[in-house]
């Protein structure tokens, strides 16, 4: 009670006001694209090609949900999305945690090496056709694994978390060890659930990542469209949509001649309505693993 | 010798879970990393990727290179090479200084609905493609007649009389640069600093207001240096990537007429390498960025390391 | 210490590279040798099986069951094949019910694997194509179609061609014989490639000018009383966009805009193509050709610098608008659907969302209408005869196991059924036929044509891209496409646009422009092929004058001059002489090569 009584002092309450006021500020400019989008996305398209869409539509139009939605392959290329979104966290935290833990152990003889290994891939690229060549080689290409398997171990994420390892007590491992635990139930009973708001963080960075990459589709399944996923979609829908805005056998003459809304689209439009449906998903995760990391699972308690 | 081999061996077989946790992760690094960097080849070749036997293909010897940095593109290569630099550099300072600020406002915030539904907003704009974040900034540029929201508000607080066309002005390329980065990464930026402040005992701040210390105080002598091995590692890590200024940002918002600052390696290379199918343009300025890369990571390390401070390696 | 480390590691790891490059090198020559996923397809070339096919197949019509007479290939539904594909289109692929591809199957057997990349990633893919060195049956190749030739992806169909299996491809290719033919010595010379656009058969149809001209909008010609435009000179030309601005600054409550100029990444063409035109030269790209057929750059000559520095003054006078080198492509079209731009220099299709946008407002008088300015005493050359699309198409790749199979394949999509049915659709579905015959849409099926959802399930777009094609006029009398139907035409004319034909005495867009005469022999020259070395010297000069036009432009008149020099000198670091050399080169040879008589 006395502890809340004196945080109640003019000083906190004018850090309180400025730091609240600058957050929405702060709030209110970040998420201006985002309803931005969403204004542009429920706009007729022909009308949003004039500009000035700001944060509300000014002639309604479902019709580019209509495009988006009815494409083909979009529920083929959801469920590979989500499939593999899950398929990379889960492989992903599994290893990228062991090695950090190996990695984070000051006594391990071959720390150094094997990080120094690890550290510089983070700052090479063998090229595209190189690495095409070794998924053919390896037979991954138009697999599902070549979704995963490449993306197993991040060494960003195992630098991270091999940071967040190392500021555990040393104490708590040793009197572990001295009870007889290996160094597996260590980093399964002891360490691992200490980390979880890093794990949280990372498991969001990997999900997002692999949510949004187009470019092993491309590269890899790009003859397989059993194994689509929805940016690449998305790539090649707007690539349509850019050539329909184009197309000379009668697009326009078509548009011409109609009255009241049309049916065209444009690709702003249909990357504004495509942004909505796959940010979507992403977004609702979020919320259920910052739990994690915002009131916190604090490792105070079990320090000494 | 035979002492120190034993002694190897005891510490391999006591270890062995470490290297089992470790060493199949170190042979598929080496599988999907270090193999596929035989293609690093054609930096020496005349690469043609019909013909499959690397040593079929015709090998230049260190041409590639020269041409790169003193052939008749080269002008426009050390251009370019400045402004990824300068790009990079100005981007990673004040994405860097700003995430941890706003990561420090946000833990002093309370009420956690408030703080949640903040960050919520603030990580949005990460989810949007540079294309439509681009196609924004240059919107907010404009002239007001435009939509320059820019333009107006500057107008109305006075600071310029007359609108600006900020993108006809390539002196303000960079800074343009940045401020896109920052408004699209700040948010999404914090998130790792939040989740090592996790990590702070909370009965360090208690016994700090028990010593009278006040909010500043706190922030400085404990929330700063339990993050800061976090702050540290990911400052060196990322001083490995300042010659990775990023391609899209400056392909959207590139005009001829701020070319000359606006233009990147990235840039470089699509226009005289891959649109050109010369493959090996590429390879070559990756090399180069990848030997400056791990030269100032590892200077930069070892700085650190001196410095008493947490290293990468 | 870590920098010792550093080198030892880089030093294994060159170790590691080194040795996986030899083993790598060995595994993906044997690669090779692998066969092709296409050998799934049953063997097509045993004639006693395929013999009762063709007898069998009574319940199709007889024109699609097209039987090779050699009697070794066959498609039909009791004979399924399937054919695989990579093509390059922007057109989306058709969904699963598509019911084109179920009329192949139901009536050819085929089903059609298509691997389709848009032009965006194409380079890259091509790469990988090549690397693998396996490819489907049939090869589209885009723009990408010399570096697949040269990479040995593609089959050498002469032989094939004159077997006379297959008279309707025979018929497409013969009288172009020459032009369509390699020559560049990576790979045995001969035919590979079908072009997919621009063979024409009989007449050339349609009301609409697509190409280059100076826009103007049709209420600056209408408040000037229709003046006559024969002899346009850009004096005039921007007298009447000032008369305008002068009597209305403003239009739908917005500043009105004189010029507006295109000059967005990937389109400089609509900044730096305008000398070609006023000096009457042909769209030629970044050279002008004199009578004895020598190409020059004219980006730092004379007809240039008239053009820049009028622009200068113009600009001065308040004319042109100040955002043009600040804005997107996405800007610049919002500017022109704005219905307050004037006038600008561009290609039609590439501002159609702005002029459906007008349209669809019913602001027909805010649409424009092309004009040709020349210099003194220039004759207009703005539109040219539409030229073969020698440099994309479609071809049979090496790794084809089926050859005569996918190549009467190819030979029935050439057929007029499949022509119509991949051009205008279904009948009664995508069009209807009149009593005279003639094919026509409602407005419905054009609403339905330019829906994608409905392209995906009704149309096959993405695979008739590389296709060859019957355009002009089909042996029915029909056009080619809905496009090119006069009909069609009339039919999209709003009264407004009626009225103002008339005012002209005209009856199409297209009487706007000049009458295209032949083309010379080796036009057009920007797809003459250029070493790296010059397509480097070509792109210096774009990003010399994408950066400096504009500044010259914008500038204080009395600038302009110190900022042209600036922008000549720049200009003249690229290798302009090997530029020239390389495209004078390809005109001799195609002169040689394509005249009459060799």
């Amino acid at each position: 009670m006395r502890k809340k009584l004196r945080k109640l002092t003019v000083e906190n309450v004018i850090f309180t006001t400025l730091n609240t006021t600058f957050l929405l500020v702060l709030a209110a400019i970040m998420v201006y694209p985002m309803l931005n989008q969403l204004a542009v996305s429920f706009n007729d398209a022909l009308d949003t090609v004039r500009g000035g869409i700001y944060l509300w539509p000014r002639i309604f139009s479902l019709r580019n949900y209509t495009v988006v939605l009815n494409m083909s392959s979009i529920y083929a290329a959801f469920v590979n999305s989500v499939v593999k979104m899950v398929v990379t966290v889960v492989t992903n935290l599994v290893c990228t945690s062991m090695l950090a833990y190996a990695l984070s152990r000051n006594e391990y003889i071959w720390r150094k090496p094997i990080t120094l290994v690890f550290v510089l891939t983070m700052y090479f690229n063998a090229g595209m056709i190189p690495n095409y060549m070794l998924m053919r080689n390896l037979g991954l290409l138009g697999t599902f694994t070549v979704y995963w398997l490449p993306q197993m171990i991040s060494t960003f994420n195992v630098i991270v978390i091999r940071t967040y390892m190392k500021s555990i007590p040393e104490s708590l491992i040793e009197s572990a060890k001295m009870d007889g635990a290996g160094e597996f139930r260590v980093l399964t009973q002891i360490v691992l659930p200490l980390c979880i708001p890093t794990l949280a963080t990372i498991a969001l960075f990997v999900a997002v990542g692999s949510w949004n990459a187009w470019f092993d589709t491309f590269l890899y399944n790009s003859n397989k469209p059993s194994l689509t996923t929805l940016p690449y979609e998305l790539q090649n829908l707007l690539a349509s949509a850019m050539t329909a805005g184009r197309n000379q056998q009668g697009a326009s003459q078509a548009a011409a001649a109609a009255t009241g809304a049309s049916n065209t689209t444009t690709p702003a439009s249909l990357r504004a309505a495509f942004t909505m449906v796959t940010s979507i998903p992403i977004l609702v995760v979020y919320p259920f693993l910052q739990r994690y990391f915002v009131s916190g699972l604090t490792i105070g308690g079990v320090k000494e | 010798m035979q002492k120190s081999k034993k002694s190897l061996w005891t510490l391999i077989k006591s270890q062995w879970a470490l290297i089992v946790m470790s060493v199949p992760f170190l042979l598929y690094r080496i599988l999907f990393s270090y193999v596929p960097l035989t293609g690093w080849t054609m930096a020496f070749q005349n690469y043609k990727p019909q013909i499959r036997n690397m040593w079929d293909q015709q090998w230049v010897g260190f041409d590639n290179f020269e041409n790169l940095i003193s052939g008749v593109t080269s002008n426009q290569f050390w251009r370019d090479f400045r402004n990824t630099l300068g790009q990079s550099v100005l981007t990673l300072i004040l994405g860097y200084v700003c995430a941890i600020v706003l990561s420090l406002l946000l833990n002093e915030v309370k009420n956690v609905p408030f703080k949640r539904i903040i960050q919520n907003i603030t990580y949005m704009p990460h989810f949007l493609s540079w294309i439509v974040v681009t196609g924004l900034v240059s919107t907010m540029l404009a002239l007001p007649t435009s939509g320059g929201i820019i333009n107006v508000v500057l107008m109305k607080l006075g600071f310029i009389s007359e609108p600006v066309l900020f993108l006809n002005d390539a002196s303000k390329f960079w800074g343009i640069v940045a401020g896109s980065h920052l408004w699209k990464e700040l948010g999404w930026n914090t998130i790792i600093y939040l989740a090592a402040m996790t990590a702070i005992d909370p009965t360090l701040y208690e016994a700090a207001e028990m010593d009278g210390a006040n909010r500043y105080h706190k922030m400085w002598h404990i929330t700063l240096p339990s993050i800061r091995p976090t702050i540290v590692i990911l400052l060196i890590m990322s001083t490995g990537y300042l010659l990775e200024s990023g391609f899209e940002i400056q392909y959207f918002l590139g005009r001829g007429v701020n070319a000359k600052w606006a233009e990147t390696i990235d840039i470089f290379v699509l226009r005289y390498g891959i649109s050109q199918s010369q493959y090996h343009l590429a390879t070559v300025a990756g090399i180069l960025k990848t030997g400056i890369s791990v030269i100032v990571v590892g200077f930069v390390n070892f700085i650190a390391g001196r410095l008493g401070s947490d290293k990468l390696i | 210490m870590i920098f010792r480390k550093v080198m030892a590691l880089l030093l294994a790891s060159v170790l590691v590279f080194a040795m996986a490059a030899c083993t790598g090198g060995g595994d993906s020559t044997s690669g090779t040798t692998t066969t092709p996923s296409t050998a799934t397809a049953p063997a097509t070339t045993d004639p006693a099986t395929t013999a009762p096919a063709t007898t069998d197949t009574t319940t199709t019509p007889a024109d699609t069951t097209t039987a090779a007479p050699g009697g070794e290939a066959v498609l039909s539904p009791d004979n399924p094949t399937t054919i695989t594909i990579w093509t390059t289109s922007s057109e989306s692929a058709p969904a699963a019910d598509n019911k084109l591809t179920k009329l192949m199957k139901d009536e050819l057997g085929v089903t059609l694997e298509m691997e389709i990349t848009i032009p965006d990633n194409v380079d890259m893919r091509v790469g990988t194509l090549l690397a693998a060195g396996e490819y489907p049956d049939l090869i589209g190749t885009g723009d990408n179609q010399l570096r697949l030739l040269e990479g040995g992806a593609l089959l050498r169909l002469n032989d094939i061609l004159d077997s006379g299996k297959y008279p309707l491809l025979k018929t497409h290719v013969d009288p172009y014989i020459k032009q369509l033919s390699y020559t560049g010595g990576e790979v045995a010379d001969g035919f590979y490639i079908f072009p997919n656009y621009n063979r024409y058969y009989g007449e050339i149809p349609g009301g609409t000018h697509w190409g280059t001209g100076f826009w103007l909008q049709k209420a600056v010609l209408a408040d000037a009383g229709y003046p006559n435009l024969d002899n346009m000179t850009i004096e005039k030309y921007f007298q009447l966009i000032e008369d305008y601005k002068t009597k209305f600054p403003e239009i739908n409550g917005m500043p009105t805009i004189g010029f507006e100029i295109l000059s967005s990444a990937g389109l400089e063409w609509g900044m730096t193509n305008p000398p070609l035109f006023l000096a009457g030269q042909p769209n030629n790209g970044g050279v002008t050709v004199d009578e004895n057929q020598n190409a020059q750059i004219y980006a730092d000559k004379q007809i240039a610098y008239d053009w820049f520095k009028y622009l200068n003054e113009m600009n001065a006078k308040g004319l042109v608008d100040q955002e043009s080198f600040t804005q997107t492509y996405d800007q610049y079209l919002a500017k022109l659907a704005g219905g307050n731009v004037l006038g600008m220099h561009d290609q039609r299709w590439n501002f159609g969302q702005a002029f459906d946008a007008l349209v669809e407002r019913g602001e027909i008088e805010r649409t424009w209408v092309s004009l040709m300015p020349v210099y003194e005493g220039e004759t207009p050359y703005y539109a040219d005869r539409d030229v073969m699309n020698v440099q994309q198409g479609m071809g049979v790749s090496v790794s084809c196991q089926q050859v005569d199979t996918v190549m009467l394949f190819l030979e029935t999509m050439m057929s007029e059924r499949w022509q119509v049915l991949l051009s205008w659709g279904v009948e009664g579905e995508e069009y209807l036929v009149g009593d005279d015959g003639m094919y026509y849409r409602t407005q419905e099926m054009r609403d339905n044509d330019n829906d994608l959802t409905w392209r995906a399930s009704n149309r096959l777009m993405a695979f008739r891209d590389q296709l060859p094609k019957h355009q002009g006029t089909l042996d029915n009398g029909n056009f080619y496409g809905p496009a090119d139907s006069k009909q069609e035409f009339f039919d999209s004319l709003q009264q407004y646009d009626k009225d103002f034909l008339t005012a002209y005495g005209k009856q199409t867009w297209k009487e706007f422009i000049n009458q295209p005469p032949d083309n010379p022999v080796y036009y057009p020259c920007w797809n003459i092929p250029l070493s790296n070395d010059a397509q480097t010297a070509n792109n210096q000069m774009t990003a010399a004058a994408v950066s400096y036009l504009p500044q010259a432009i914008m500038a204080d008149p009395a600038d302009f001059d110190s900022i042209w020099e600036e922008y000549v000198a720049e200009v003249q670091m690229a290798n302009v002489a090997l530029y020239e050399q390389e495209i004078n080169d390809g005109i001799q040879d195609r002169i040689t090569r394509y005249s009459v008589g060799n």
